[in-house]
């Protein structure tokens, strides 16, 4: 199935990448707030909201976006709402278009309100003149109505002294029906000009709220003429320098990248790897020189192919063997099984990409890279956010690469053991050339089920024959969890480890008071701790969705209910977790993946919870930053009695943290541990 | 202290067929949203008894050839049925012809008909388009769009693109559920700062509003820059899918079906007196 020659994303006025994948994104976020619109009950006002995304599109990009956003979640809502959902999203996007496009004009409120008027009109016109044709279904509506009215009047009539008031009702609603395209007009009118200005106001909001996003897009589309062919490279000197910044983020560095050789590529957080990457992948670079047999080919057959960090977004299709061929250019006939049989993935090809783990999805990212039989392939900490088994797996797939196929292999990695299996290591360091003291994360072997030896404080939270189904009654139950009888004591640290779909996101939540189990219950202090949310914090893996407010001091007063006036509060919740107070002041999105991980602690230890859930506190984090985190964690625990459970698929450096480890596989609890608590 | 199981909620589950590869699951996607849509255009031109009945039992029989079992209807919220039993009373005591005497109590059915016959078209309309998203795999519905859009492109509509914002689209939508769940929980967790007055209340309200937005909004992004980045390392967009989207015999069952059901319904509808729009 063909779609769109990848050469007319350019010459034609196909979309790009981004702005396909933007139109995609803001869709589905417009599709979202649609369908609980429609679906929850007393919800529809949140339909408003769907506006914005919308407006975001139509303020960033061409018309052209919006109208494939308007399409793409138009479907989406259609599909699981009905006919109320499509209109939802059409509407959303009629009216978040206009705002976005007055806004870009540089207009303010009145303009938009005038538009909001006009398209109010428009839309009242168009729709008075459906009914106009729809007479059946018009008189069918209106007879309807009428039958309701005019049942309420005769009730009132019998109610003696309401009469005159049962008459009014009747003849009333019958002259508004006589003048029904006037109504739907100026009813029209009202609610479009009303959503606008709402949408107007939330846009705006927004907009200044997203002043300070980054853009974390990495890879541009090289335009480049003649033959293909992006090794032997030889990079020599060579320096790169983001805009804005006044340091060089790489360099200089000399390197050879030699046809059919597997080099890796090691060093810190903040060495350079992924700009080297990206010169790789045909970014000018800033000083120095890249030689190249012909172009880079990127996402071409026989170019450069890239997979990056993140396995979510790596994949494309929703079903396996569509990820493999996703982007080909049409009539390229592909050997999907053989492809995915290589990664491991045979018999997957018709599996739906959604339910992967991180570390097949990342298999399936190689695949498709190979479909392309590229000349070159560049691993981007491919393992970083991956379990220490679908690690082992990656790395098989990639260490016998350059023997199977006529590819050169750049494998950028911060594991040391991972870089054992190449032909050749480059280390970088962060100010510039090529050294070899690098500081890498070690991998740790997994520990036994262990025994807690130490201290027996009293009880906190208690989970006796904890279950969990998700979809209960319907074609979809799935079972999360079952018979966990978990007893957790005060001052323990507990790490729960599992592997993806082991059930143990659903256990946190579950420990947290946010899901309440199908059987069994969960207690804190006693009582369920579903009556009691709040009490146990949780750190989730995704800090950002966690810190709602613009600035620092600002969420952590919002999420511990201090008083930010009061500053003295805030340095002392920035000082439990070793943050500078300076950090205050800055705004959320300026911060590192490990000060967003410890702005959540603050926020969270300011309001001194009964026990910290943290869920893979340590992914994502360089060794610098994981090491800073813990021996956060560990002095808390020890100095001030904290309550820790960590949920994580790794052991690395959490031994000191959690003395007791406890295995989850398949939703039960591997081995019975025994601990001196009060253990059912 | 086990909760029943019969007395939770049942969800509305997104964008998942029912298993089983019955010959509904089977049809071509793109055949669904033409019947789907073929019907919704019947039924708003021609909302009479029979054409609602007809589809009605269409809903049903294909319900039951693709094994749809009840489960797979979410829980109707108890105030959902207070509301249409409120609507029938009112209905009712409009009267109207036919009138029904039992005894000595004579009702007029016509407005309550009315009523009915305007609530049954939209729960068979509604179940109409949940058995599409019941029996069809999401990966088939962009390569689906992309084929009936085919004509369009004629006219320089760029279906193409709209096929791969919408396949796209589909990828992302389960990954924003889940990071709205994750906001959700995140926002229960906090406290809630007491307002006093109903301006402070407003004011919290507005700024909790656009706390969650930026924050959903601020996730969307990052996730679309990183879906750019894949799209942008495979060399921008071009197939979709592997596997060749085209409607076959059975579609043609299901296409004949279909002009039966509007033939009979518009013929009954214009010219016989059975008409009821």
């Amino acid at each position: 199935m063909g779609v769109t020659g990848a050469g007319e994303t350019r010459h034609g006025g196909s979309l790009h990448p981004a702005e396909l994948a933007h139109a995609a994104v803001m869709a589905a976020l417009s599709a979202a707030t649609a369908i609980i619109a429609v679906v929850v009950p007393f919800a529809a006002g949140l339909s408003v909201l769907g506006t914005v995304p919308m407006g975001l599109l139509a303020y960033r990009y061409r018309l052209r976006v919006l109208m494939a956003a308007t399409v793409a979640g138009g479907v989406i809502a259609f599909l699981i709402a009905g006919m109320g959902g499509f209109m939802t999203v059409v509407d959303c996007a009629y009216i978040g278009g206009l705002t976005g496009i007055v806004k870009r004009r540089g207009r303010g409120a009145p303009t938009a309100f005038v538009a909001g008027v006009a398209a109010g009109a428009v839309f009242g016109l168009v729709g008075a003149a459906a009914l106009l044709m729809l007479s059946r279904l018009r008189n069918l509506i209106f007879d309807s109505m009428t039958a309701n009215i005019n049942g309420v009047a005769a009730v009132l009539n019998r109610i003696p002294g309401l009469e005159p008031l049962a008459e009014r009702l009747k003849s009333d609603f019958a002259t508004l029906l006589d003048y029904w395209p006037v109504l739907i007009v100026a009813s029209s009118v009202f609610s479009i000009t009303m959503v606008t200005m709402i949408g107007w106001w939330a846009l705006s909001r927004v907009l200044a709220r997203l002043l300070g996003v980054p853009d974390v897009h990495k890879l541009d589309v090289v335009d480049e003429t003649g033959p293909t062919a992006p090794v032997p490279a030889r990079l020599r000197d060579v320096t790169f320098r983001y805009p804005g910044t006044n340091h060089d983020a790489l360099g200089p560095v000399s390197l050879d990248v030699e046809r059919g050789e597997h080099v890796a590529i090691t060093g810190a957080n903040g060495s350079g790897k992924t700009t080297l990457m990206l010169l790789l992948a045909g970014r000018p670079p800033g000083s120095g020189t890249i030689e190249r047999p012909g172009g880079v080919g990127l996402g071409r057959p026989g170019g450069t192919a890239v997979v990056m960090q993140h396995p979510e977004s790596q994949v494309l299709g929703t079903r396996v063997a569509d990820d493999v061929v996703w982007g080909l250019p049409p009539g390229t006939e592909t050997d999907v099984h053989r492809l995915l049989a290589e990664v491991g993935l045979d018999g997957l090809a018709e599996r739906d990409t959604g339910g992967l783990s991180g570390g097949e999805l990342q298999r399936l990212a190689v695949a498709a890279a190979l479909a392309r039989e590229p000349s070159l392939l560049i691993a981007d900490e491919i393992t970083s956010m991956v379990d220490q088994q679908g690690r082992d797996d990656l790395i098989a797939v990639l260490s016998g690469l350059t023997q199977r196929h006529r590819t050169s292999l750049v494998h950028i990695t911060h594991y040391n053991d991972e870089a054992d299996t190449a032909d050749r290591i480059v280390n970088l360091t962060g100010n510039g050339g090529i050294a070899d003291n690098v500081e890498m994360v070690e991998t740790a072997p997994a520990p036994k089920a262990s025994v807690a030896v130490h201290h027996g404080g009293a009880p906190i939270l208690e989970l006796h024959g904890v279950g969990h189904e998700y979809g209960s009654g319907t074609p979809w139950a799935s079972t999360a969890l079952r018979d966990i009888d978990l007893v957790v004591n005060e001052g323990d640290g507990v790490l729960i480890h599992g592997l993806n779909g082991s059930g143990k996101s659903t256990l946190a939540w579950i420990m947290a008071g946010l899901l309440q189990p199908t059987t069994g219950t969960a207690l804190l202090d006693g009582t369920p701790v579903s009556d009691q949310i709040g009490a146990v914090a949780i750190s989730f893996q995704a800090a950002r969705l966690q810190l709602m407010r613009g600035r620092v001091d600002l969420e952590i007063a919002s999420a511990a209910g201090l008083d930010y006036h009061d500053h003295s509060q805030i340095v002392r919740a920035l000082a439990v977790v070793g943050l500078d107070p300076a950090l205050g002041l800055r705004r959320i999105d300026q911060l590192s993946g490990g000060q967003m991980r410890r702005v959540v602690l603050a926020g969270l230890l300011a309001r001194s919870p009964r026990a910290l859930i943290l869920d893979e506190p340590l992914a994502g984090l360089d060794a610098a930053s994981q090491r800073g985190l813990l021996r956060v964690l560990v002095d808390l625990r020890r100095n001030a009695g904290l309550t820790v459970v960590v949920i994580s698929h790794d052991f690395h450096g959490l031994e000191e943290l959690c003395p007791r480890t406890l295995h989850l596989r398949d939703g039960a609890l591997a081995a019975t541990p025994t601990t001196t608590g009060g253990m059912s | 202290m086990t909760a029943p199981a019969g007395r939770q909620r049942r969800p509305v589950v997104l964008l998942r067929p029912v298993p089983g590869r019955s010959v509904v699951h089977q049809l071509w996607a793109g055949t669904k949203l033409i019947v789907v849509a073929g019907i919704g255009a019947l039924l708003t031109y021609y909302p009479g008894w029979i054409p609602i009945g007809l589809v009605a039992v269409l809903v049903l029989v294909t319900a039951r050839l693709a094994n749809v079992s009840r489960g797979a209807l979410p829980s109707i919220p108890f105030w959902l049925w207070i509301l249409v039993f409120l609507g029938c009373l009112t209905a009712t005591f409009a009267g109207g012809s036919p009138e029904v005497t039992v005894g000595t109590v004579t009702v007029g059915l016509g407005g309550v008909l009315n009523f009915l016959r305007i609530t049954v078209l939209s729960i068979v309309l509604l179940g109409l388009g949940a058995l599409v998203s019941w029996t069809t795999n999401v990966a088939e519905i962009a390569p689906a769009v992309a084929k009936l859009g085919r004509p369009l492109r004629r006219l320089r509509v760029p279906v193409d693109d709209w096929a791969v914002a919408l396949a796209l689209a589909l990828r992302a939508f389960p990954m924003l559920i889940d990071e709205f769940r994750i906001l959700f929980a995140a926002r229960r967790l906090r406290p809630r700062d007491e307002a006093t007055s109903r301006r402070a209340r407003r004011h919290r309200w507005a700024a909790e509003v656009v706390d969650l937005l930026a924050a959903a909004i601020t996730v969307a992004l990052r996730r679309a820059d990183e879906m750019g980045d894949a799209i942008t390392a495979r060399g921008g967009a071009g197939q979709i899918s592997t596997l060749p989207s085209r409607p076959k015999w059975p579609d043609a069952v299901a296409f004949a079906i279909l002009l039966a059901l509007c033939g009979l319904s518009v013929y009954i509808e214009l010219f016989t007196p059975l008409s009821t729009s």
